[in-house]
């Protein structure tokens, strides 16, 4: 289970949930199993895909989180920034050098 | 499992439509819908999240073929019938009726 | 849009689930019109083109608009408290190298308070598919081409934040008033889908 209270900094690198849940979720398609950098956090509310299903969950961090395009449709030199719960994102740890 | 309303990167859809000064509501049904939801929400019949999944879970095709509010008001009779509220019978177009 | 009959059809169905509202409890007489006509008085682009141009004459406001959209809104007597709930506002800056383009791909989420209702391309499956994948491609069938060195950056709006494009000050303005700047911005600009 996560607090909810941010876990991730601005900068941490962040992996995005891959599984496609049965119902109503707010993590799209193309960027699940993706991983991306937090720009900022960006409050604090129940998770959607629990309010969908008329339950209330503890809120939790929503972060703004960054991807390129490349990572996410395999071309474009752009970047695409989506708003996440923590529930959809791991963390990455960095590579040993 | 992925629904239709997720669209983000996906191929096949037609070129962007412009409409040069496009009304708030194309009709007056549009504005009652609008209203209605927001009035439903506010009651707390349901909430804003079930509201969209309603939408996500109407068929495919039906999702596709119908315009912004009709898929709202489809939502807000399926939640309708869903939290008790009225049968789906009480809840059939004016058409349906006798059939 | 669906023909004169089916909007007949459906028009006599939404009275129908109103009536039985009204019978339930749930609907108070004169509510909806009221509800309709308060929308009608609400949220409208000449807002977002308001808190634009006082970013363009006041760099201080700009820079606490992009710090802190909702608290700097309270500035020029807006707020994004006045849907559902209050709303987080993200205000995001072109710049000479940066142009941004706002989306919400899930549905339509939008700052209404600022632009008004959405127009109906906002919430088609043909602009929501496209310009997370393809943006330059999109803003070309807009008629914007911008330099191919300009860095593209796609918000989509899939929580709770709402997202507003502050657009570049166009060229040869400096002698407009702050209300002629305003006149200049439009919807499109603030959704980053046209210059200004």
């Amino acid at each position: 289970m996560t607090t909810g209270t941010d876990r991730f900094a601005p900068g941490d690198r962040v992996r995005t949930r891959s599984l496609d849940p049965a119902g109503h979720t707010r993590l799209p398609r193309y960027a699940r199993g993706a991983v991306g950098v937090i720009v900022e956090p960006a409050g604090s509310h129940p998770l959607a895909d629990d309010r969908a299903r008329g339950r209330v969950g503890s809120a939790q961090t929503v972060y703004h989180v960054r991807f390129a395009a490349a990572d996410l449709f395999g071309a474009g030199d752009h970047t695409v920034t989506v708003e996440l719960w923590e529930d959809y994102l791991t963390p990455v740890e960095e590579d040993a050098p | 499992m992925a629904r239709i309303n997720d669209v983000g990167g996906m191929a096949g859809f037609p070129p962007i439509v412009e409409e040069p000064d496009e009304p708030r509501f194309h009709s007056d049904w549009e504005a009652h819908v609008f209203a209605l939801n927001g009035a439903l929400i506010r009651r707390g019949v349901y909430n804003l999240d079930e509201f969209r999944d309603a939408q996500e879970r109407l068929p495919v095709q039906r999702y596709l073929a119908a315009s912004y509010y009709e898929r709202w008001f489809a939502a807000i009779t399926t939640l309708l019938e869903e939290k008790g509220v009225a049968t789906a019978e009480e809840l059939a177009a004016p058409d349906d009726h006798g059939h | 849009m669906s023909g004169d009959h089916s909007s007949s059809v459906i028009s006599a169905h939404v009275r129908q689930v109103e009536a039985l509202l009204e019978q339930r409890g749930l609907l108070d007489d004169g509510e909806i019109d009221r509800r309709i006509d308060e929308f009608a008085a609400g949220g409208t682009p000449a807002n977002g083109a308001r808190v634009v141009a006082r970013a363009w004459v006041d760099p201080g406001f700009a820079e606490r608009l992009l710090a802190d959209a909702n608290a700097a809104l309270g500035e020029v007597g807006l707020s994004m408290s006045g849907g559902l709930q209050e709303q987080r506002l993200k205000v995001v800056a072109n710049s000479a190298t940066e142009h941004h383009v706002v989306v919400c791909t899930l549905c339509s989420c939008y700052p209404i308070a600022l632009l008004g209702p959405s127009p109906s391309w906002y919430k088609s499956e043909a602009y929501r598919s496209r310009v997370v994948r393809d943006p330059r491609g999109v803003l070309r069938e807009f008629g914007v081409e911008l330099p191919a060195e300009t860095r593209l950056s796609v918000w989509d709006a899939s929580a709770e934040s709402r997202y507003m494009v502050l657009p570049r000050r166009p060229e040869g303005t400096d002698a407009l008033s702050e209300a002629q700047l305003a006149g200049r911005v439009t919807r499109k600009g603030l959704i980053g889908t046209a210059l200004v």
